[in-house]
């Protein structure tokens, strides 16, 4: 109605128009037939109806929307009087954008990892099976399990629907479609896998008890993805045959393009668990979901009925209880991504109260600075609340230039966050900006906005208009005493900025620490790259050794190359965890080691030193005594009595001498705890190097969770890569060879989530200290202009402008030193956060304390000088005449 | 929408009862707004003199109340004019507006007998 008023009305205006002249016509034909002259008629008709744009002025003004007009009013003045203080303006609205933006991007991100549920129907049902243990040296909870657990829980828990899957290979697995050939990622998922999660394949369908038995008829599902690209979509694929690792298999389904899997996968296959082969070892995850009318008590009392069944082939102590249990899927999947995401929150909620609290000094500042003009407006008659809406006018404008740039700022940081943790965390790049998040920060910036535009116009609409018009002295005694809420917001924001400086500065130590860590070995103009064998020409341990030494045999041969070797699995990487016994100690006395088969000149190719005994030499091949060189770290913790070279250990059924002890090497921490063994990202724990030639039998079964890995040491990287390309081809030309790398990128992939989060919080870190930094600038650049008058006069009477300067400067440094120390205090204890992600740095660690309050006050003095500067300009002269 | 309260434009006597004149005359039939002036005129024997243009915000603050409606049509000289009718909230408007006239008129009366006798 309204709306339909406000457009209707240049047609109502135009109507009361033609009224009045119609209205005057009539009249002047009437003054014409009782006998005037036209023009007598004309005149007397105007003068008896007065001036019609008068009226029409007047009918124009009942029918306007006051509030809009009024609103249109205040929004241009408002515009006006913010194109007038550009600087103020500039700084508001970016500030408001860059942390509209930030927060809108972090939000959205743990909105859509951490709280939003999983896209399976009836999610809250969903759970992973845990075994949980307690012993009197702790407690753990592990979500994988052996064939013997996972038959036992799908066969004797009705409240349960269970379905298991495997742990998925490194990399990516050989798929032949007629022609076309692929890597594609595969997962071996029990049957029922797809019916547990709730969703079911678009065409065709799941696997049937009878492919998930060992043995049973080789079945695939492809993922969406997968059917499009290389099927073209066909829905009469069901039935059709694809080579996989090999080996051929019957496609039974195609599951939708909205299915989300638990991990990335293009292929799945029959799981086959059972309680031989990787079922003898806890290598399977089970997922559950409640069946209908059952309760989590309910499936809780079958899982205990189960007693220590599930647990007879772990070898547990006897001190150790172990129960299975269920763990909400959504808790156990958000885990690992929780921690990260919590902290960028934390951190950019920190950035975002201080943006506030900076928007909020700035209004403040300028609010007080306003007192004059919103005096003047007064007493020219305008009411109090016409000027408080005035200026809430003004601080929404402010809002909206800010929101709308934020959204901006918000896209291109959630692509920024991608781009860099996309890699790290796989769920990153899966996010979108999320609107609810955009409207949260956005009220949240406008809710400041207003409150602290208001509140200053409010305090001055009460202000006596003769004292702030008449008497100029009052005003900077008055400026003064307005100036303390506003320091005691710069102070906090300086202490703000400073935990967030803390934290980032312990992030970046922990960083440095490992990366300056000895690797133990020369990585230079080494070049690595990953085969994965998952083949079925590759079953056995003779035709993987043929592959071996053939190909290094080749690479040698290759221009540019130095040496080259072969392991599964290489420095800065996860090792096989594998179980081993001296031969000269009790039976019970098993230890674990990390252990890797290895071919080829590893020690010399990566220049790992040897510390006592010889190296692996190409004459320790099949048929000659079995050997074993052991690194520094096995020495210390496992032969601490005895010399370890010349000991012997029995490792998978296989008896070896340890022929020589070497370096450690830096490895990815792979749940090793030692006591006096360093743990965190980077380790160097027991490691056993096992020739490959002399574990044809024991090799098998690791090198389906380790892909073995080629390194080079040649000239140029491009020398090695064809070199590693060329010899494996030369060797069997169907094997896919994963993309070189340098082993400098490896070891910085190691590290990548520890870069991750030290640049996440570095990066918001500094836009708190640059946000402090404004506030102190505009508070020094505020008490400048404030005080012009009392300067002119301290410069009258002989004060030199350098001790002014100096003067104000320090104000601003002492605010900041003083907000320095709060926030070196609320440091101590928020540092407790992130303490897990510190590493060989103490979370009191002084250097970062002290770097940090050295660089706050740094650029507290830039920011504080930057303004005062204004002083040297300052005539006084003039400035007591102008005032 | 609120919309702003239509209070008496030059605030004086007349204006405020304009528009109750303006009433009782509508209520007599189609009339356009030369002719609401002259009867105006006419009826108060020349006392009340409306500058006729004051009519037309007082006639659209009534038509947009809903007290009158609008329509064109032609004169009896063939000319084109804008005709108003009272509609029944006008007739129960202008029943309450004359109730009150009343009541102020015996009270201004009453007021002003003692002093004139």
């Amino acid at each position: 109605m309204s709306w339909r008023r406000l457009f209707s009305r240049a047609a109502r205006d135009r109507e009361r128009a033609q009224e009045m002249d119609a209205h005057l016509a009539l009249h002047i034909d009437e003054l014409i037939a009782r006998g005037r002259t036209p023009e007598d008629a004309a005149r007397e008709a105007r003068l008896a109806f007065g001036n019609p744009r008068v009226k029409l002025e007047e009918i124009h003004e009942m029918t306007r929307l006051p509030l809009l007009d009024v609103l249109g009013r205040d929004v241009r003045y408002a515009l006006r009087v913010l194109r007038r203080a550009p600087v103020f303006t500039a700084t508001a609205v970016i500030t408001l954008a860059l942390v509209i933006g930030a927060c809108t991007a972090v939000f959205s991100l743990a909105d859509a990892i951490l709280l939003r549920p999983l896209p399976y129907p009836e999610q809250e049902r969903l759970a992973y099976l845990e075994r949980w243990t307690s012993s009197p040296r702790g407690q753990g909870a592990a979500l994988s399990h052996d064939g013997l657990a996972w038959e036992l829980v799908r066969d004797r828990v009705p409240s349960l629907d269970s379905a298991a899957y495997g742990a998925s290979f490194g990399g990516g697995v050989n798929l032949v479609v007629g022609e076309a050939t692929a890597i594609v990622r595969q997962q071996r998922v029990s049957a029922g896998y797809f019916r547990v999660l709730g969703v079911q394949p678009r065409v065709g369908r799941g696997f049937s008890a009878e492919e998930d038995r060992p043995g049973g008829p080789q079945a695939a599902v492809l993922s969406d993805h997968t059917w499009r690209t290389l099927f073209a979509a066909n829905p009469a694929i069901v039935g059709s045959g694809v080579l996989l690792r090999g080996e051929p298999y019957t496609v039974v389904g195609v599951m939708p393009a909205d299915f989300v899997n638990l991990s990335d996968v293009d292929v799945w296959t029959p799981l086959r668990g059972s309680q031989r082969g990787e079922g003898g070892g806890t290598n399977f995850a089970v997922v559950t979901r409640l069946a209908p009318g059952a309760t989590v008590e309910q499936a809780g009392a079958e899982l205990a009925a189960l007693g220590r069944e599930p647990f007879a082939n772990l070898q547990l102590r006897s001190d150790v209880t172990a129960a299975l249990r269920l763990r909400p899927m959504q808790d156990a999947l958000v885990e690992s991504a929780r921690e990260p995401i919590v902290m960028l929150a934390v951190a950019v909620g920190v950035v975002l109260v201080i943006a506030c609290v900076n928007l909020a000094a700035l209004l403040l500042a300028r609010g007080g600075s306003r007192a004059r003009e919103i005096a003047t407006r007064m007493a020219l008659g305008s009411g109090r609340r016409a000027v408080v809406r005035q200026l809430m006018v003004e601080a929404l404008v402010l809002s909206a230039a800010g929101a709308a740039l934020g959204t901006l700022v918000g896209m291109l940081v959630l692509q920024g966050l991608q781009a860099l943790g996309g890699q790290t965390f796989a769920q990153w790049s899966r996010v979108a900006l999320d609107w609810r998040a955009l409207t949260a920060t956005m009220t949240l910036a406008m809710i400041t906005s207003v409150i602290f535009g208001l509140v200053p116009a409010l305090q001055a609409s009460r202000l006596d208009v003769n004292a702030a018009l008449g008497g100029s002295s009052s005003r900077s005694v008055a400026g003064t005493a307005r100036q303390w809420p506003r320091r005691l917001l710069v102070a906090t924001e300086v202490a703000l900025g400073v935990v967030l400086l803390v934290t980032a500065g312990l992030l970046i130590r922990t960083f440095v620490e490992l990366r300056l860590l000895d690797p133990g070995f020369d990585p230079r103009n080494i070049t690595t790259a990953s085969v994965s064998l998952l083949d079925a020409r590759y079953q056995s341990g003779a035709s993987m050794n043929r592959l071996f030494d053939q190909s290094l045999a080749r690479m040698l041969q290759s221009p540019g190359v130095e040496s080259a070797a072969v392991g599964l699995g290489m420095p800065y990487q996860r090792l096989l965890n594998l179980g081993f016994l001296f031969t000269d100690v009790p039976e019970d006395q098993g230890r674990v080691t990390n252990a890797t088969y290895v071919a080829g000149d590893i020690f010399g190719t990566l220049g790992i030193g040897l510390r006592r005994g010889r190296t692996l030499l190409a004459s320790d091949r099949e048929g000659t005594p079995a050997v074993a060189v052991v690194n520094e770290s096995f020495a210390r913790f496992y032969s601490t009595d005895r010399d370890a070279v010349g000991r012997r250990i029995r490792v998978s059924g296989v008896e070896r001498e340890i022929v020589g002890v070497v370096a450690n090497v830096q490895q990815l921490g792979s749940g090793f705890l030692l006591e006096g063994l360093r743990s965190g990202p980077l380790t160097s724990p027991p490691l056993v190097y096992l020739p490959a030639s002399q574990s044809i039998e024991t090799m098998r079964g690791a090198h389906v969770w380790f892909s073995p890995v080629w390194a080079v040491r040649a000239r140029t990287m491009p020398d090695a890569a064809a070199a590693i390309r060329q010899a494996i081809a030369s060797v069997d030309p169907l094997l896919p060879v994963g993309e070189p790398r340098r082993m400098s990128d490896v070891m910085a992939q190691a590290t990548s989530q520890q870069r991750l989060l030290m640049t996440l919080v570095a990066v918001t870190a500094c836009a708190a200290l640059l946000l402090a930094a404004i506030g102190i600038h505009g508070l020094i650049a505020h008490s400048v202009s404030d005080r012009r008058r009392e300067f002119g006069i301290r410069l009258a009477l002989g004060a030199t402008a350098g001790q002014t300067m100096r003067a104000v400067a320090l104000g601003g440094v002492m605010l900041a030193a003083i907000g320095a120390l709060a926030g070196g205090l609320l440091s101590l204890a928020s540092v407790k956060l992130v303490q897990s992600f510190l590493w060989n740095v103490g979370e009191r660690d002084p250097i970062t304390y002290i770097a940090v309050t050295g660089f706050v006050l740094v650029v507290a003095a830039i920011a504080s000088v930057i303004p005062a500067t204004r002083i040297l300009r300052l005539d006084p002269a003039q400035v007591l005449r102008s005032q | 929408m609120r919309r702003r309260k239509g209070g008496a434009p030059d605030g004086d006597l007349l204006a405020g009862t304009l528009d109750m004149l303006i009433l009782r005359i509508v209520r007599g039939g189609p009339v356009h707004g030369l002719d609401i002036a002259q009867r105006i005129e006419r009826q108060s024997d020349q006392a009340l003199l409306v500058e006729q243009g004051s009519l037309y915000p007082a006639l659209h603050r009534l038509e947009e109340r809903g007290w009158i409606t609008a329509e064109w049509g032609t004169t009896a000289n063939n000319r084109r004019a804008r005709y108003y009718r009272i509609t029944p909230a006008g007739r129960k408007q202008l029943l309450a507006e004359a109730g009150r006239w009343e009541a102020l008129v015996r009270a201004v009366a009453r007021v002003m007998k003692p002093a004139a006798s």
